[in-house]
């Protein structure tokens, strides 16, 4: 980076690194999608009925695209705005009743695998900052199968035996129905990625480098 | 009036897989004071930077704006208080689903009350003749229908200055007209961006904007001249090309 | 774009019994829809609950158009659903689901047909204001909500639009090439809509200026 340039935030340091009004457009704009693709073509699969949609591919874009803080932010309103009675749980549910249904474990889990996957994106980005190419989106796709194997499924798989009364074999084998989905959905994601921090440089990326220049 | 002061004014933005960062604005030292400004250039001269400068939406990369001496960067609150913003595309602008809501978010931040807030506003879209749309959805509007909603939302907080960029460009024949009458009939110091040369004559003072720089600063008449001069020598430039000729 | 009024019913204006209702009781109505999962077993109970809200809804005078639309988005879902469980555990439980679902969707609409969003703004607020002692700031909060309510249809859109281009050039077979521009212009939309609320003064963060 040249010397000259330096945004503008660098120049009238803030005490606190508060979000502006673009990021609370972005919280508001995915927590929609994320809301949108949960009532887009659900199927329910499996012998309990959760339901299979996009929801998955929305939450882990959302944390590979907009980084920890932001995710868990929209991930967070997503969730709150469900409980709180609007319908916009997979299947059109709602309430906090889901919390006592099968599928308890996923939704909870989307918050953290978000954040996860956010966390794990600006480490990665970091890493690869001279780096393009495969690398990057390899160690992206580790990153967001990492965290929805630990969050979405681990969870997953908890809600099925608790809400459910299953023993773990038998939530595993009803959660692996997921799992080909899934795989397609986060390389979806991670190209997806790719495509959204290529025509926005500005919404994760260059954040990273602007903190990494500060002097 | 207000008084708008750039002085040495650059705008650079870092491109990915470059060391060198993107010119968007070189050095640019104006005092606008005009009640009636327009600017004219080619797509991606910096027509749109500039205008987002004047309230803070883009902060300079060297140099200074000032609105009636508030800083835009250090005192963009001042700022915004002051210079209202009209999007190109109104549905952009607006946020709420009908009129009456959008205009009364606006008044949010200045007036608490919730009832007087609502008397505001009603008296702000009666004034713009908007009351028989104001519950409408802002889908069921036409575009220069939600045009002049996107303007009476942005006028309700009576704003000094009001920038336009491009308001013109979505809109047919008569809503034009219906723009340029509204416009003309503000007491508003006015900036706007625009490709519509009869809009441009309208004002008291146009900057043709090319490449990051002001090519010309002053009369109407003469800048629309030399702004139709610049895009002429620009397509002869590109003529002997016409990679899209050899196909056919 | 078509999506409006899509999940949610849009604000009526009108001076029913249900427009003078307070607003927290409007809310707690909704909350206490959303518990019906927990709480009913029986399948008639969410039928005549079900049919008690409509007419509540109707109360109002939005009209049954309006109550239609709201609830149209869900119905293919719901037709699954309801097979399904139909299949898997017997009628009265695929009932009682689905007719749940039903409740949930027509009592939110119920709060957003007769309620302006200036006032659940209102109202957003000032459940979030005891929270302010923990740094949140309840007017942004209020504001990203209805944000993301407007957003909805936005998005459902987007998608929309995004299958029939995809369809017309040819590309309906490509996965990314299905879903990509459904993202490029949500982000886009996002970061539009946050440059007209900060050119507006919305939604900036408060500091002390020096």
């Amino acid at each position: 980076m040249t010397q000259t340039h330096r945004p503008a935030a660098a120049r009238t340091p803030r005490r606190r690194d508060r979000w502006n009004a673009t990021d609370l457009g972005l919280i508001a704009v995915f927590a929609a999608l994320v809301a949108a693709s949960a009532l887009i073509a659900a199927i329910p699969v499996g012998g309990l009925g959760v339901p299979i949609t996009l929801q998955t591919l929305a939450v882990m874009l959302t944390g590979l695209a907009l980084g920890p803080g932001r995710a868990f932010a929209a991930v967070g309103l997503y969730l709150l705005l469900g409980f709180a009675g609007l319908p916009i749980f997979s299947g059109g549910r709602s309430g906090l009743g889901v919390l006592a249904g099968p599928s308890a474990g996923y939704i909870i889990g989307f918050l953290l695998a978000a954040t996860a996957v956010g966390w794990l994106t600006v480490v990665v980005l970091k890493w690869t900052a001279n780096r393009t190419g495969k690398l990057r989106a390899i160690l992206l796709f580790a990153a967001a199968m990492v965290s929805s194997i630990i969050f979405i499924h681990g969870l997953g798989i908890l809600g099925m035996m608790v809400n459910a009364k299953l023993d773990f074999s038998k939530a595993f084998l009803a959660d692996l129905a997921f799992y080909p989905g899934d795989i397609i959905k986060n390389v979806l994601a991670v190209s997806i990625a790719l495509a959204l921090h290529k025509a926005f440089p500005d919404l994760l990326l260059r954040r990273i480098r602007t903190v990494d220049t500060r002097p | 009036m207000s008084i708008i002061v750039l002085d040495r004014v650059s705008v650079r933005v870092p491109v990915d897989g470059r060391p060198a960062p993107k010119t968007l604005l070189q050095e640019l030292s104006l005092d606008l004071t005009e009640r009636r400004i327009g600017v004219i250039g080619a797509n991606g001269s910096g027509k749109s930077t500039l205008l987002r400068l004047l309230n803070g939406l883009v902060a300079p990369s060297d140099g200074t704006v000032r609105v009636d001496g508030a800083d835009t960067v250090r005192a963009v609150r001042e700022v915004r208080r002051r210079v209202g913003f009209v999007f190109t595309d109104p549905l952009s602008q607006l946020v709420m689903p009908t009129g009456r809501e959008d205009v009364e978010l606006s008044l949010r931040r200045s007036i608490r009350n919730a009832p007087e807030r609502r008397a505001h506003a009603e008296s702000v879209l009666e004034r713009f003749g908007l009351l028989p749309l104001a519950d409408q959805s802002i889908y069921e509007l036409s575009g220069g229908e939600r045009q002049l909603l996107a303007l009476a939302a942005v006028l309700a907080v009576n704003p000094e200055v009001l920038v336009l960029d491009e308001p013109s460009t979505l809109l047919d024949l008569r809503n034009r007209e219906l723009l340029r009458r509204t416009l003309a009939g503000l007491r508003q110091q006015v900036i706007l961006s625009t490709h519509d040369l009869e809009l441009a004559l309208d004002m008291d003072r146009v900057l043709v904007v090319d490449a990051g720089k002001v090519v010309f600063d002053g009369e109407p008449a003469a800048a629309v001249a030399r702004y139709r001069a610049l895009s002429a020598a620009a397509l002869e430039h590109a003529v002997p090309e016409q990679p899209w000729r050899e196909q056919a | 774009m078509s999506g409006h009024g899509f999940l949610l019913a849009a604000y009526v204006p009108g001076s029913s019994l249900v427009h003078r209702a307070p607003l927290w009781l409007k809310f707690l109505l909704v909350v206490g829809c959303g518990m019906t999962s927990f709480l009913i077993a029986d399948w008639a109970v969410s039928a005549a609950m079900l049919v008690l809200l409509c007419g509540l809804f109707l109360l109002s005078g939005a009209g049954p158009a309006r109550l239609f639309r709201a609830v149209r988005p869900v119905l293919p879902v719901l037709v699954a659903i309801g097979l399904f469980q139909w299949w898997q555990l017997g009628a009265p439980t695929a009932a009682r689901i689905v007719l749940n679902v039903l409740v949930c969707v027509v009592a939110a609409s119920i709060l957003t047909a007769t309620t302006p969003v200036q006032a659940l703004l209102d109202g957003v607020a000032s459940l979030a204001r005891p929270f302010r002692r923990f740094g949140a700031d309840p007017e942004r909060f209020a504001l990203t909500i209805a944000i993301m309510l407007r957003s909805i249809p936005f998005v459902a859109g987007a998608y929309t639009d995004v299958r029939d281009s995809a369809r017309a050039r040819g590309l309906e077979r490509n996965p990314r090439a299905l879903v990509l521009p459904v993202f490029i212009s949500t982000v886009a939309f996002a970061r539009q809509t946050g440059e007209a609320l900060a050119a507006r003064g919305l939604g900036e963060p408060e500091d002390p200026e020096d």
